[in-house]
């Protein structure tokens, strides 16, 4: 009996719904702030989701407010980092400093405003990917290895101190599905002596400061490594 | 050291520099792993964290917080910003590594780790003193830094603000400054020997 009791107010509310679809304009739905990115520790951009926009246009607006201090400021720039975004730039972002952020929307109606989100600048550093990556075939004792030799992302001020990078680079036959990775520590160059066959090498690179995200990929470098082991084994069978 | 002091003074610079980074980087794990276990165990949401008004008692410490900010110092300021973030730790991480103890949710490794965090600021701050001294010895590094050799010096004069601190604010404090510290003495290294992998 409960339960047949239960029905009766969904059903009612099931009804009634086409009632409240008759307004056709609402406050702005609720904007969530997406994602906080640095690439290098020294500038950071947030974006961030619009919600509904209620039938109406709609603006949007960042505010944040720095740690120990009252004064509320607005996003000092929406357009560098594209849509829906806000850039810092080096003269607006301080690091181990917590920044207190938040979206507003805003149409005619007024405003929605997001959850707040709490960032301080040191734990959101991703890099981009590491530049200028070469890969040479090079012949030990008859037997060939891949050098692979990078650059950190420009942006990334490795010499000053400031930031520091460790890399990783992964290495894989053209038709192969598994890619093979080694750690390379801090260092700018690596050597892979683990090819088992001639054909084409793809090598990727990426790299990680010390409290942060890895980088993407870098874009693959192909290489051609002759079919010394070939030749290898018809020595065998001869 | 353990060998003869004549072997000491060859290790160059450089090295010397790389084992302070390492150590504080170590330093900064620990205080890093201590405190996602806060996280885990008490209250604050993520993303509210910096709601709680949280005034570190380092905060008079004026420390540069970016990369022309900390360039634009001297050395000698930039070591004297390193020690006295170090000298201001010695006993607050002490008091915390006491209340570790009565947090019984706690496992035994969060305790020790408490306790290395405690050592670790000691041994850094007698660290970065021998390389002052050693750079003083060699002409590198003006004489300025008269308090080196008297720690007490550097300690804030509101001495035991950090008493009325909470222990999830200590550390969240500690975790921020071990950070820096790590930050300044890699600025340093690359600014005294810069062709050591900088």
């Amino acid at each position: 009996m409960r339960e047949v009791g239960g029905m009766i107010p969904l059903l009612l509310l099931l009804i009634s719904t086409p009632h409240t679809e008759g307004t056709r304009y609402s406050l702005p739905g609720k904007p969530a702030l997406t994602r906080c990115r640095s690439p290098e520790k020294e500038t950071f951009t947030c974006w961030w989701e619009p919600g509904s926009d209620g039938g109406l246009p709609t603006t949007y607006a960042l505010y944040y407010r720095k740690e120990n201090s009252e004064t509320v400021h607005e996003c000092p720039d929406y357009r560098t980092a594209g849509k829906n975004s806000c850039f810092f730039n080096k003269n607006d972002t301080s690091i181990w400093v917590n920044y207190n952020i938040t979206v507003v929307a805003t149409n005619s109606l007024g405003s929605t405003f997001s959850d707040p989100v709490d960032v301080d600048v040191v734990y959101i550093v991703k890099p981009n990917p590491p530049e200028k990556v070469a890969v040479t075939v090079l012949e030990d004792k008859g037997w060939p290895f891949l050098r692979v030799s990078w650059e950190p992302p420009h942006k990334a001020d490795t010499r000053s101190g400031w930031i520091t990078l460790i890399y990783e680079l992964r290495v894989k036959l053209e038709k192969e599905d598994e890619w093979e990775v080694h750690l390379a520590g801090q260092q700018k160059m690596f050597n892979i002596f683990s090819l088992r066959s001639g054909g084409t090498y793809l090598i990727q690179v990426r790299c990680k400061p010390d409290h942060g995200f890895w980088s993407e990929w870098s874009s693959t470098s192909y290489t051609e490594v002759p079919d010394y082991f070939q030749r290898e084994r018809s020595v065998w069978i001869l | 050291c353990p060998d003869a002091q004549s072997r000491c003074d060859v290790l160059p610079l450089a090295n010397l520099f790389d084992r302070l980074i390492q150590h504080s980087a170590r330093m900064h794990g620990f205080s890093n792993d201590l405190h996602s276990q806060f996280e885990l165990y008490f209250w604050p949401p993520r993303n509210q964290v910096g709601r709680v008004s949280r005034n570190c008692h380092t905060s008079t410490i004026l420390t540069p917080n970016g990369k022309d900010n900390a360039q634009r110092m001297a050395q000698e300021e930039l070591t004297e910003v390193i020690l006295k973030l170090l000298v201001a730790w010695r006993d607050p991480l002490q008091h915390f590594h006491q209340n570790m103890a009565h947090h019984h949710d706690f496992s035994h490794s969060s305790f020790n780790k408490s306790l290395e965090m405690s050592n670790m600021v000691r041994e850094l701050r007698k660290g970065v003193q021998k390389v002052v001294e050693k750079m003083q010895m060699l002409g590198m590094m003006s004489n300025s830094i008269s308090s080196v050799a008297s720690p007490e010096a550097l300690l804030p004069s509101d001495g035991a603000e950090w008493q009325l601190m909470k222990d999830y604010d200590l550390l969240y404090c500690f975790r921020r400054d071990s950070n820096k510290v790590q930050n300044y003495l890699k600025i340093l290294k690359c600014r005294i020997v810069p062709q050591h992998g900088c």
